[in-house]
């Protein structure tokens, strides 16, 4: 019993630790202090935004979290639940404004980033910083500060992985949407196929020729033990041996006794290995004529001759 | 409007709904093609399993439409679209390796490890047509997806071009499933072209017994490696290992004869019918899907080639009695049980008493295993 509630507890454990491994797939991904002819938000406003980016290939529901620029007050602003808009996509990015204009709805932030020494994504717990960043001082006007390639580097804060940027980029990749696909790459490096024809044919053989020694070691075990154990039935065997005279049996009767218990599994689909376990369970039911078997039954017709 | 023209205007109406009036020569061709695969599967008895399905899906796919009465295959919302999204989505390719792996017996593959390399040799075929492919101007992800027909694995060419090239998908479906129909006339002249006669009489060691234990670790620890060499075949390798365990475990004897039997046969059904109705003439019938049947022709051959001609070379390093009979080679390819019982026919066309089905089903079985880890390299590569 004690065993099953460990277990039970620890795949709890893990489940909701799950759970907040998605919101810890969320980067703070770029941000834009002083905003003067940049991006306009739905009022036509323009007011410094910072991105968050969903690094990971599943969507990610924020509804519930925390953005801070107090460390000392996590919970600064929440961010509205049950908006459709806050589970965000797969490698996608949500945008918010730091007005100081809530009001103005979900994505825009009770603070702003002009009077902000960081800004810190908290989860839904409340406590802990999924991600944080010192805003720079000194960035230019209109021109913003992010990671050189979406949710790389680090998010201690201290800005690993985050550079000016050449140009502003809201809501969209950081490193340019001109990147390449990998068949385009591919098309390029390789045009003929040859690389790939020998790349992949050398992994398959290598996958398999490791599968080909695991199995010829585990093989060599297997028929060791085997072995061992034949041997033990043969030291027994002869023990009997010796006090019972045994008839030997001719090959024929070795063969119709193979073919007999080969046509008997084949008929019964037995398997090889069977479990010898065999369970009755008793079953109370109480009569209704809604789980009478009568009443489902079909009736076969039957052909009455005249 | 009088009576009369109001009946003849609604019977005009009427008529431009029906096929009749919107058929055109393209979906009569489509019919035509569909007709003759279920003609093949009932009349000569080509992999009717999957040639009915997809016959009669071709069938259903190609009456003329009156565009917008969401009854289509490609029109959103309609009960053929939404059964067609386990094959967009490919849910149903590893269903039916689930159910594989519960209805394969490893035995022969783990009683004699060497074979494995038989099966990764035939996976020349998926790479030559890939070549092939991109020679002609196909894109690389469309080559892979068209390459993938020479692995002679229906669901797996359907789960990978799924991804790399959707729009080849009924083509490329169509082309895998035909050819596993035809493994029988493709692959014995170049198993007697390649091989002396010589050669065809080798008489291969009978293969051990194997130990229930070792075939409840060939599963587990199949997976585990295939996995971490290639993760991206996950949803193949995964389902085909886990299936195997289900069946070998002893103890889950109705998840398996589920998977293997029920399961298995339902998603078959879906997949065939399907992948058929998505053949829509103004999608299939194109300069394209000429192009793929003519590459999925070569790719069978590449693999049958390379499958034989592997084991002729393998033989130069094995001892006298230890040797492989070539005409095992064919059964690299993963059309299970179809190449090994060519293997086997051609065998005793040659010696009456000389049965390689047993020694060509390590092979085969090893072909699964190694399409689904080509696959994975493909997608991981061009995905």
């Amino acid at each position: 019993m004690m065993k099953k509630i460990i277990i039970i507890s620890v795949s709890l454990f893990l489940a909701l630790s799950l759970s907040a491994q998605n919101q810890a797939d969320m980067y703070l991904n770029e941000l834009l202090v002083t905003n003067t002819a940049d991006f306009q938000d739905d009022f036509g406003q323009q007011n410094a935004w910072f991105e968050l980016f969903n690094s990971s290939y599943g969507t990610v529901d924020i509804g519930g979290c925390f953005l801070t620029n107090d460390r000392n007050n996590p919970k600064k602003y929440i961010i509205p639940k049950g908006d459709v808009l806050t589970k965000i996509k797969p490698r996608q990015h949500v945008l918010f404004w730091a007005d100081n204009q809530p009001f103005h709805g979900t994505f825009h932030v009770n603070f702003t980033l002009a009077e902000s020494d960081s800004i810190f994504f908290v989860a839904s717990d409340g406590r802990t910083v999924i991600d944080c960043i010192a805003v720079p001082k000194n960035l230019s006007e209109n021109v913003s500060f992010g990671r050189l390639d979406d949710g790389k580097g680090t998010k201690d804060g201290k800005g690993t992985g985050w550079a000016v940027m050449e140009r502003t980029s809201p809501s969209t990749n950081n490193s340019g949407v001109d990147g390449k696909t990998k068949s385009q790459i591919m098309a390029e490096t390789d045009p003929y196929g040859g690389i790939m024809a020998l790349i992949a044919m050398s992994t398959v053989f290598m996958a398999l020729i490791v599968l080909c020694f695991l199995f010829k070691g585990v093989a060599k075990i297997s028929m060791n033990s085997q072995d061992k154990k034949s041997k033990a039935t043969q030291k027994s065997a002869s023990v009997e041996a010796k006090t019972v005279s045994v008839t030997e049996a001719s090959a024929e009767s070795f063969a119709a006794i193979a073919m007999a218990l080969h046509l008997f599994n084949e008929e019964n689909q037995a398997h090889d290995d069977e479990s010898f376990v065999v369970t009755q369970v008793h079953t109370d039911r109480t009569y209704s004529p809604w789980s009478s078997k009568i009443y489902t039954l079909r009736q076969t017709p039957q052909i009455i001759k005249k | 409007m009088s009576t009369g023209a109001t009946i003849i205007e609604n019977l005009k109406m009427f008529w431009s709904f029906t096929g009749f009036h919107n058929a055109t020569v393209s979906h009569l061709i489509m019919i035509l093609i569909g007709l003759i695969f279920i003609y093949l599967a009932i009349k000569k008895d080509w992999e009717p399993m999957l040639l009915v399905p997809i016959g009669f899906g071709i069938l259903i796919g190609n009456i003329p439409l009156f565009p917008g009465l969401q009854v289509g295959v490609y029109e959103e919302g309609s009960v053929l679209n939404i059964l067609y999204q386990g094959v967009k989505q490919g849910f149903y390719p590893p269903l039916i390796f689930l159910g594989i792996g519960a209805m394969t017996d490893f035995s022969a593959l783990i009683s004699n490890p060497k074979l494995l390399l038989i099966g990764a040799a035939a996976q020349l075929g998926i790479f030559g047509a890939y070549a092939i492919s991109l020679a002609i101007g196909f894109t690389p992800s469309e080559a892979g997806a068209i390459g993938i027909i020479g692995g002679a694995d229906g669901p797996t060419a359907i789960f990978l071009s799924g991804r790399l090239a959707p729009d080849l998908m009924g083509a490329i479906a169509v082309s895998a499933y035909s050819y596993m129909a035809l493994v029988p006339v493709i692959q014995p002249p170049i198993m007697r072209l390649c091989t002396t006669k010589k050669e065809r009489l080798i008489r291969m060691k009978p293969p051990r017994p194997v130990s229930p234990v070792e075939k409840k670790i060939f599963p587990i620890i199949g997976f585990l490696l295939t996995a971490f060499i290639v993760p991206s075949g996950i949803p193949l390798l995964g389902m085909l290992f886990f299936g195997n365990l289900i069946k070998e475990s002893g103890v889950t004897r109705r998840l398996a004869n589920t998977a293997s039997g029920p399961l298995i046969d339902i998603v078959t059904i879906l997949i065939g019918i399907t992948v058929g109705a998505s053949t829509q003439a103004d999608k299939f019938l194109q300069g394209s899907s000429v192009l793929i049947f003519g590459i999925g022709a070569l790719s069978f051959v590449i693999a049958t080639f390379g499958g034989v001609l592997f084991v002729k070379f393998f033989n130069l390093f094995l001892k006298e009695g230890n040797k492989i009979n070539p005409l095992i080679g064919n059964a690299g390819v993963s059309a299970v049980p179809d190449a090994a019982r060519v293997s086997l026919n051609v065998g005793l066309e040659y010696d009456k008493t000389n049965y390689l089905l047993m020694h060509a089903m390590g092979p085969n079985v090893a072909g699964v295993i190694g399409s689904a880890v080509a696959a994975g390299i493909l997608l991981g590569f061009l995905a």
